[in-house]
């Protein structure tokens, strides 16, 4: 075995290496287990929790478009009872920090089903989905600072547990968002969630998807993503989850020299569920490669060309 | 019930509502091309591939998902199991080329190595043999495939049982997936829109006459097909299992991308909560 150092922290979250998955790409963790070993992952990152159980958008929700996919499942999931009743339990019995990902309607909700996780000791830290762009009626929390700061304070007065906050790409400057995320009490940031987007079937003349609207990802939204990184990097002090378009180990290289400090694997699974592994080995061969012994060095190590 | 299964660590057949629950343990591997072979219907083909864990672990009703290095469409795509011959440790899947996926397949060599996800499925066909059924198995197009491996993996289980095929098509030259049915003792109607085969019309034209309170339904291809042998089945009364054929981006249950929705309300993954259903089950 090599002598890397694969070790990276999320606020008090420990992780054994920097790879997670994005919320929303992975289930809950136990429908690849003939692919996947949880306690392989540096973490384990949900499907949205809501507080009331969600049946979700009609199909057609996905659509395949050039280099990535757009999807409106509109947050299809059993709700926190749900969870805590039959997903935890699961997940509980592999050695691997659970993130959950937390939708809400107002403040309120999203603190309502963060205390009930902290409470059953249900997840090791929790994401803030800010910017789910598929539930209508939802405020979007993440295009405006004050908004987003209020969710971000109202989960750090209900748990001790780190607090990320999941920015989206669909704002004029994301560094105004990530500010006062980090100002609100945030342990840390994930980004991008997906880039709001549509498709159309021109013989049929009809919007593809039945939501009209749809996010956007996959290897299309990278360029996007990386930047969004690197600027917030340069802008705040807490770390950085990146994520956007993963399909290959040296792509996670990209978002951690932009300045993350841990990855997450989303829609590249649904292509192949082992991704996350070959990432997380990867990741290490590239640091054995390149004479780097800890993973660390390479958060942010970016230079101009 | 599915995500009670899902939490479970070994692997068993469960039975209810007359549909047989078997997840396969899922492998993604390389496997071998055995051969790549066009049938008389244009464009399409049948790719016969080497993987002694798909042979082995593949049911009818069962699926995998190909990957193909397609540029810029990154999703894999599946496609029923059509013949398993665990002797050799080789399965067969019939595809028509309809995108870069289905091109790329249609020009893989003997030999070359073919990116597969499988055996995929949650509930799938269940024969249930008991003795006296009247097993009738409505295809068209892509949706006869996993019905020829389902009407001789009933022939086989039980050789005295009753199965009738009825393969739908636009046209004759578009009739397939009926390779050695006959050899297996199973009778086959054809029926096509143009009267160029078979039955002149439709595959309910041929199914109506068929059906008796001893008959069980099995089907799979185009939706409105599904559809109205469903709502044909049920009635005259008979059990109908339809296999659901939805855009899969996954293909594991974790996009939530495919889902049908249910008469109790519910959205329901086609991938691994299906794809087969009782058709009573279905919100068509």
């Amino acid at each position: 075995m090599s002598t890397v150092n694969m070790t990276v922290q999320i606020g008090s979250l420990k992780m054994r290496n920097p790879v997670t998955t994005g919320s929303g790409t992975f289930g809950f963790g136990s429908e690849t287990k003939d692919l996947v070993p949880l306690d392989r992952l540096g973490a384990v990152t949900v499907k949205a929790t809501t507080r009331e159980r969600r049946l979700g958008n009609p199909p057609q929700r996905i659509v395949e478009t050039a280099s990535g996919i757009l999807n409106a499942i509109g947050l299809q999931n059993g709700g926190i009872d749900d969870y805590l009743a039959n997903k935890a339990p699961y997940l509980r019995g592999f050695d691997c920090p659970i993130i959950v990902n937390v939708p809400g309607e107002n403040p309120n909700d999203f603190a309502y089903v963060v205390e009930r996780l902290t409470a059953a000791g249900a997840a090791d830290a929790v994401e803030l989905n800010l910017s789910c762009p598929n539930v209508s009626h939802g405020l979007d929390y993440a295009t405006d600072p004050q908004l987003a700061a209020s969710v971000v304070a109202a989960v750090r007065k209900v748990t001790s547990m780190p607090v990320i906050a999941k920015l989206s790409p669909n704002v004029t400057d994301i560094r105004v968002i990530a500010k006062a995320c980090e100002d609100a009490g945030a342990d840390a940031l994930s980004m991008i969630n997906t880039v709001v987007g549509t498709a159309i079937d021109p013989r049929k003349r009809k919007f593809r998807l039945a939501n009209i609207t749809g996010g956007l990802s996959g290897p299309a939204v990278k360029p996007i993503a990386l930047l969004a990184v690197w600027r917030c990097y340069n802008t705040v002090k807490i770390p950085i989850i990146g994520m956007g378009g993963i399909a290959c180990p040296l792509d996670a290289i990209e978002f951690m020299l932009a300045g993350a400090t841990a990855v997450a694997c989303g829609t590249g699974n649904f292509v192949d569920p082992t991704l996350s592994l070959e990432v997380i080995d990867g990741i290490e061969k590239y640091c054995v490669e390149n004479g780097f012994a800890d993973v660390n060095a390479l958060i942010g190590a970016v230079t101009a060309a | 019930m599915i995500n009670f299964l899902h939490g479970m660590q070994t692997y068993e057949l469960f039975r209810f509502v007359g549909i047989r629950i078997y997840f396969g343990v899922i492998k993604k591997e390389a496997a071998q091309v055995v051969s790549v072979t066009p049938l008389s219907a244009p464009r399409h083909f049948v790719l016969t591939m080497k993987s002694a864990h798909l042979a082995s672990h593949s049911r009818p009703g069962h699926f995998i998902a190909v990957a193909a290095d397609t540029g810029s469409a990154i999703l894999r795509k599946p496609f029923s199991v059509y013949t398993v011959n665990p002797d050799a440790g080789e399965i067969s899947i019939l595809f028509s080329v309809y995108g870069p996926t289905t091109t790329a397949m249609s020009r893989m060599l003997p030999g070359d190595s073919i990116d597969v996800l499988g055996p995929l499925g949650g509930r799938i066909f269940d024969p249930e043999p008991i003795k006296g059924i009247h097993h009738i198995l409505v295809g068209g197009g892509y949706g006869v495939p996993p019905l020829n491996y389902l009407a001789k993996t009933i022939r086989a289980s039980a050789p005295d049982a009753m199965v009738t095929v009825i393969i739908g098509a636009r046209t004759a030259n578009l009739l397939v997936g009926d390779d050695d049915l006959l050899d297996a003792g199973v009778e086959v109607i054809y029926c096509t829109d143009d009267g160029s085969a078979g039955v002149h019309g439709r595959v309910t034209d041929a199914l109506l006459p068929l059906l008796k309170s001893d008959s069980r339904v099995y089907t799979c291809g185009p939706t409105p097909m599904m559809k109205a042998v469903g709502e044909l089945s049920e009635a005259h009364g008979v059990d109908c299992q339809v296999s659901l054929e939805t855009f899969m981006p996954c293909g594991v249950g974790i996009c939530v991308g495919c889902v049908v929705k249910m008469r109790d309300g519910v959205f329901s993954r086609t991938c691994t909560d299906g794809p087969v259903y009782p058709g009573c089950e279905v919100a068509w």
